[in-house]
C-alpha cells in the first residue's frame, strides 16, 4: 500500500466506493426474491465507508486536489478534494447505519435496490466536478429516489411532487450549466449569458435543497417515502454540492446568486423551524426539521472567508448526523407502532425508554446542544457570517430557538402521556442500540474534540475559494498554497 | 499571616487552582457518564450505585470548591483565570475554555455544589423505587455540570453552554412524570420561555464578539469582582446589558415570563427545590452579577432592572397570596425574592444581592423539600401550641374593601399577564404558522393528486 501513488490509491478507493453499492444493487435486482436485502446492502456500504476513509486518510496526508479525465468548465471528470474526502465517508456512514438498523419490514428488495443505485449515483457525484457529470449523476440519484417512492405503498403523491420539483430543478440546472459553459463565469469578463446561467443554477439549487418556497417536497417525501430513501434524498445535500462545484470560485468574486442563496438559506431555516412547531405527525416533523437544518448550509457558501464555508460544511455534517439518528429512532418506533401523531401525547416512553433517550439526544444534537458537533457548527457559521451578514447570525439563532422547541414538543408528543395499554411492548433491538450508540459517540466525539474535523474542513475550504483552472495534463496535483490561476 | 500569604501567592497556587477548577467540572461530568452510559447500553445500574456515584461526584466537586475557597480567601480573593485550552479555532476565531475563580464564582460554586449534594442525598430516599429514578439522577448530574460550567465560566461561550444544560435538565425534570398531561404542558411551556430568552444570551455573545472581538470576560471587564470596570464602549455596553436582562427574565421568571414557574412545580419535589427554590431561579441573577460592570456602564439597563424587579415582586406577592397549593405559593415566593434581587442588582449593589441569593436559596429549598410533610408539620405545630396558631394581620387589611377586592381579582387572574401574552403574542403567531402549514399541505396535496396519465395510475394497496 505504501508504495502506491496517492492518486492511484484515491482513484481506486473512489471506484470501489461507487462500484460496491452498484454491485449490491445489481445482485438484488438479479435475486429479486431475496428474503433479506440487508446483508448485501450493509456489505456494500461497509466497502464504501472503508473506501471513503481511505480516501480521507490519503487526502489528509497530502492535502491536494486529485483530478483525472476529461475537464469541462473548470471541473474534471474524476475530482477528489477536501469536500469529497470529508463528505463521502460521512454520507456513506449515515446510509450504512440506516441500513444496518431499520426494521426488516422497511427493507424491501426493490426499495433497497433503488436506494443502493441512488447511493452509487450520489457517491459518483461526490467524485466529480465535471458540470455535465454533476448534472447527469444528480438526475440519476433523483430518479432512483422517485422510483423507490413511487413503488412504496401510499407513496405516489409524494413521488409526483418529487418528480415535478426535481424535473424543474434539472431543467433549470441543465439550462444554466449550458449557459455557464458557453460564457464561463470562471473566467474574467463574463457576460450576461454566464450570469443568467449562474442564476438558473442557483434556482435549481434552491429547488433541490428545498429552500423556501420550494420546500414542500421534503416533508412530503418523509411522510410518503421509505425512510432510507427520504434520508438518501436529503442527507447528501446534492444541491449544496452542486453549488460548491458550479457557483464557487467565480473570477469576479462571490457570485451574486450565492449571496442570494446565503440570504434565503437562513430565512428558510427560520421558516422551516417555525413550521416544525405545528406539525401533527412525526414524519412531517422530521421533514420540516430536515429542510430547516439543511438550509443553513447555504448560509456559509456565500462567504469570502474559509470559516464561513467551513461552518456551512460543519452544519452539513452535524445536521446530517442528527437527522440520521432521528430517522433511525423514528423508523424503529414506526416499525413497532405504525405512524405516530403528535396532536396528543402518545405515551411511548415505557415502550422503549432507550429509544426515547436516543431520540432526545439526536434531536438536541441538531439544535446546538453543548458538547455536540452542531454547537461547534453553529458557532463557526455564526462567527463566520457575522463579519459580513449580521442578519444571518440573527436568523441562525432564531432557527435554533424554534427548532429546539419543535424537538422538545415532538419528544413529549411521542413519549409523553399515559402508556398505551393495548400496544405490544418491544425492547430496543441490539442492532438498533449499537447503531444509535455508535452515531451518538460520533456526534459527541466530534463535538467534544472538534479540532481534527475543523482543521480538515479548513484545509478543504481554502482551495475552494480560489479560482479553478483548466489544466492540460490528465493527472495533476495541486499542492496547498499554490495559486491555481 | 505573611507566611500564609506568601504560600498562597497566585504564582504558586495557579496549578492548584487549575486542578481544583477542573475537578469541580469533571467530577459531576464523570458521574453523569458513569450513570448515563450503562442504561443506553442496556445495563442500568442499581439505585444505590446510581445515587452513590452522583453523590461522589458532587462531594468531590464540593470538597474541591471548599479547598479553592480557602486558597482564594487566603490571598484576598484575587481573581484567577484558568485557561484550559482552545476547544477549536479557525483563523482568528478561537473558542477558548476559560474559567474564572474569583470572589463571585468560588463562594457560589461552594453553595451550589453543596446544595446539589444535599438534594442528591434527599432524592436517593425520596425517589426510592420510582420508575424514573436513574433518569432523575442523570438529569441532576447534567444540571450540576451545567451549573458549575456557568458559574465558573470566563467567557460567554462557556457560560452559554452551562446555561443550556441547566435549561434542558430543568425542562426534562418538569416533565419527569411525563404520563401526566399537565407535566408535559408545563415542561413545554418552560422550555419555550427558556428558548425565547436564550435569544438574548446568544445575541449578547454575538454583540460582544462584534464589540471587542471576543466573548471572554477579561476582554470585556477589567479587574476582579466586585471592583471590575467595563471595557466596552457605552452604546454596545447598553445593548449588551439589555440583551442580558432579556436573557435572564426567562429563567428567573420575571415579568412578563412568570407564568411557567408555578406550573414547573409539576416536577419531583427534590428538583423543584434545587431548581425553583435555589439555583436555576437565581441563574439569571448570577449572570447579571457576573456582568455587573455592563450595568454600571448602562444606567438605562439598571433602571429597567429595578422596574422589572419591583413589578415582579409586587405581582408575585399579590398572586402568591391567593394560591391554594403550597408549592405554587412557594413558587411565587421565590419569584418575589428574585424580583427583589433584581432590584438590588439594578441599584448597583454587589455583595448584598449575592448574600440575598444564597440565604434565600437555602431557606426556599428547605421549604420546598419539607412541603410534602407540610400537613404533618402543621399538626405537630398545632399539637405543640394546643390550638391553631393565630393568623397575622396583613397590610392589605388596612386597604378599603373595594381596593382589596380589585387586588384579589387581579391576583386570581395572575395579573392578566398570561392572558395578555397569550392573546397578543402566542395565539397570533400560532394562527399564522398553522395557516401557513395548512396552505402548504393543501398545495402539496393538490400537486400530489395531479395525474398525468389519468385514472389508471392507481396506488398499490398498502
Amino acid at each position: 500500500m505504501s508504495g502506491l501513488d496517492p492518486a492511484t490509491l484515491v482513484l481506486g478507493a473512489g471506484a470501489a466506493a461507487v462500484a460496491a453499492p452498484l454491485a449490491a444493487a445489481g445482485l438484488l435486482q438479479f435475486e429479486s426474491r431475496r428474503a433479506n436485502p440487508r446483508p448485501p446492502a450493509v456489505a456494500a456500504l461497509v466497502v464504501t465507508v472503508l473506501s471513503g476513509f481511505m480516501m480521507l486518510s490519503t487526502w489528509s496526508a497530502t492535502p491536494q486536489t486529485f483530478s483525472r479525465g476529461d475537464r469541462l468548465g473548470g471541473g474534471a471528470a474524476f475530482h477528489v478534494d477536501g469536500v469529497t474526502a470529508t463528505m463521502l465517508p460521512f454520507v456513506a456512514g449515515c446510509l450504512l447505519l440506516v441500513f444496518a438498523t431499520v426494521p426488516r419490514r422497511m427493507l424491501s428488495a426493490g426499495m433497497t435496490t433503488w436506494c443502493l443505485a441512488g447511493a452509487a449515483a450520489t457517491f459518483g457525484l461526490f467524485l466529480t466536478a465535471h458540470p455535465i457529470l454533476v448534472l447527469a449523476l444528480s438526475a440519476m440519484g433523483a430518479g432512483a429516489v422517485w422510483r423507490a417512492t413511487r413503488d412504496h405503498p401510499g407513496g405516489r403523491p409524494a413521488a409526483r411532487v418529487y418528480a415535478f420539483v426535481m424535473g424543474a430543478s434539472l431543467v433549470c440546472a441543465a439550462a444554466g450549466t449550458a449557459m455557464m459553459l458557453a460564457d464561463p463565469p470562471w473566467e474574467s469578463g463574463c457576460g450576461w449569458v454566464g450570469t443568467a446561467g449562474g442564476w438558473l443554477v442557483a434556482l435549481a439549487v434552491v429547488v433541490r435543497e428545498g429552500l423556501f418556497p420550494f420546500h414542500v417536497w421534503v416533508p412530503m417525501l418523509f411522510a410518503g417515502a421509505p425512510l432510507p430513501i427520504a434520508l438518501l434524498a436529503t442527507v447528501p445535500q446534492v444541491g449544496s454540492y452542486a453549488a460548491i462545484r458550479l457557483l464557487l470560485g467565480h473570477a469576479d468574486g462571490v457570485a451574486q446568486e450565492l449571496v442570494a442563496l446565503a440570504l434565503l438559506g437562513p430565512a428558510t431555516a427560520v421558516y422551516g423551524a417555525a413550521l416544525a412547531l405545528v406539525q401533527r405527525d412525526l414524519c412531517r416533523l422530521i421533514g420540516t426539521l430536515a429542510f430547516s437544518q439543511s438550509a443553513l448550509v447555504l448560509a456559509g457558501l456565500a462567504g469570502t472567508l474559509p470559516m464561513e464555508l467551513a461552518g456551512g460544511l460543519c452544519v452539513w455534517i452535524a445536521s446530517g448526523l442528527s437527522l440520521t439518528g432521528i430517522g433511525i429512532v423514528a423508523a424503529a418506533l414506526e416499525g413497532r407502532a405504525g405512524s405516530l401523531r403528535l396532536d396528543l401525547p402518545q405515551g411511548r416512553f415505557w415502550d422503549a425508554p432507550a429509544l426515547a433517550a436516543f431520540f432526545l439526544l439526536f434531536g438536541l444534537a441538531g439544535i446546538g446542544l453543548p458538547g455536540t458537533l452542531s454547537f461547534v457548527a453553529d458557532d463557526l457559521i455564526i462567527a463566520g457570517s457575522l463579519a459580513e451578514h449580521l442578519h444571518c447570525g440573527i436568523l441562525v439563532i432564531l432557527s435554533t430557538v424554534f427548532a429546539g422547541i419543535a424537538v422538545v414538543r415532538g419528544w413529549f408528543g411521542i413519549f409523553g402521556g399515559p402508556p398505551t395499554v393495548d400496544a405490544p411492548r418491544h425492547a430496543i433491538l441490539p442492532r438498533e442500540r449499537i447503531g444509535c450508540a455508535v452515531l451518538l459517540a460520533v456526534i459527541f466525539g466530534l463535538g467534544l474534540f472538534p479540532r481534527p474535523l475543523v482543521q480538515t474542513l479548513a484545509q478543504a475550504c481554502v482551495p475552494l475559494l480560489r479560482h479553478p483552472t483548466v489544466a492540460p495534463s490528465p493527472v495533476h496535483h495541486v499542492p496547498p498554497g499554490v495559486p491555481l490561476r | 499571616m505573611s507566611l500564609l500569604a506568601a504560600v498562597l501567592e497566585p504564582e504558586r497556587t495557579h496549578d492548584l487552582v487549575a486542578a481544583l477548577v477542573v475537578a469541580q467540572l469533571a467530577a459531576p461530568a464523570l458521574a453523569l457518564l458513569g450513570i448515563g452510559i450503562p442504561p443506553l447500553l442496556g445495563r442500568p445500574l442499581s439505585e444505590r450505585t446510581t445515587s452513590r456515584l452522583v453523590g461522589t461526584g458532587f462531594a468531590t466537586a464540593f470538597l474541591a470548591a471548599l479547598v479553592m475557597f480557602g486558597v482564594l480567601a487566603g490571598r484576598g480573593f484575587a481573581p484567577e483565570t484558568v485557561h484550559l485550552g482552545t476547544w477549536f479555532s479557525f483563523d482568528r476565531h478561537a473558542a477558548t475554555i476559560d474559567l474564572v475563580a474569583d470572589g463571585l464564582s468560588v463562594p457560589y460554586v461552594c453553595f451550589s455544589t453543596g446544595l446539589c449534594l444535599l438534594v442528591n442525598a434527599f432524592a436517593g430516599r425520596y425517589l426510592h423505587r420510582e420508575p424514573g429514578f436513574t433518569r432523575f439522577f442523570v438529569l441532576l448530574a447534567v444540571f450540576g455540570t451545567g451549573m458549575n460550567l456557568m458559574v465558573l465560566a470566563g467567557s460567554f461561550d462557556v457560560l452559554f453552554a452551562g446555561w443550556e444544560l441547566i435549561g434542558i435538565s430543568s425542562t426534562l425534570l418538569i416533565g419527569f412524570f411525563h404520563e401526566r398531561p399537565n407535566a408535559v404542558r408545563a415542561a413545554i411551556r418552560a422550555f419555550v420561555t427558556y428558548r425565547i430568552c436564550d435569544v438574548g444570551l446568544l445575541a449578547a455573545s454575538v454583540v460582544a464578539h462584534t464589540a471587542v472581538g471576543s466573548g471572554d470576560f477579561d476582554r470585556l471587564f477589567h479587574g476582579g469582582w466586585p471592583d471590575a470596570t467595563c471595557l466596552v464602549p457605552a452604546a454596545p455596553a447598553t445593548l449588551l446589558a439589555l440583551l442580558l436582562i432579556f436573557a435572564t427574565l426567562g429563567k428567573t421568571a420575571q415579568v412578563p415570563f412568570t407564568g411557567w414557574l408555578p406550573l414547573a412545580m409539576e416536577g419531583p419535589t427534590p428538583s423543584s427545590a434545587i431548581f425553583y427554590g435555589a439555583l436555576s431561579i437565581h441563574a439569571g441573577a448570577y449572570v447579571l452579577l457576573r456582568c455587573e460592570p455592563l450595568l454600571q456602564a448602562a444606567p438605562l439597563a439598571g433602571w429597567l432592572l429595578v422596574t422589572i424587579g419591583s413589578v415582579t415582586a409586587a405581582h408575585a406577592n399579590a398572586v402568591g397570596r391567593v394560591q391554594t397549593d403550597l408549592k405554587s405559593m412557594l413558587a411565587y415566593g421565590s419569584m418575589a425574592q428574585a424580583g427583589l434581587i433584581f432590584v438590588e442588582i439594578g441599584l448597583g449593589w454587589r455583595v448584598v444581592p449575592l448574600v440575598h441569593v444564597v440565604s434565600h436559596a437555602i431557606l426556599r429549598s428547605l421549604q420546598i423539600l419539607r412541603s410534602p410533610s407540610a400537613l404533618h408539620d402543621r399538626h405537630t405545630l398545632v399539637a405543640a401550641l394546643g390550638g391553631q396558631p393565630g393568623a397575622g394581620r396583613s397590610w392589605t387589611d388596612r386597604l378599603p374593601q373595594a381596593w382589596r377586592l380589585a387586588i384579589y381579582r387581579l391576583a386570581l387572574d395572575r395579573g392578566y399577564e398570561e392572558m395578555a401574552v397569550a392573546r397578543l403574542v402566542v395565539e397570533p403567531f400560532r394562527r399564522l404558522v398553522d395557516r401557513l402549514d395548512a396552505w402548504e399541505r393543501a398545495g402539496a396535496d393538490w400537486l400530489g393528486d395531479l395525474r398525468l396519465r389519468g385514472p389508471r395510475d392507481r396506488e398499490p394497496l398498502p
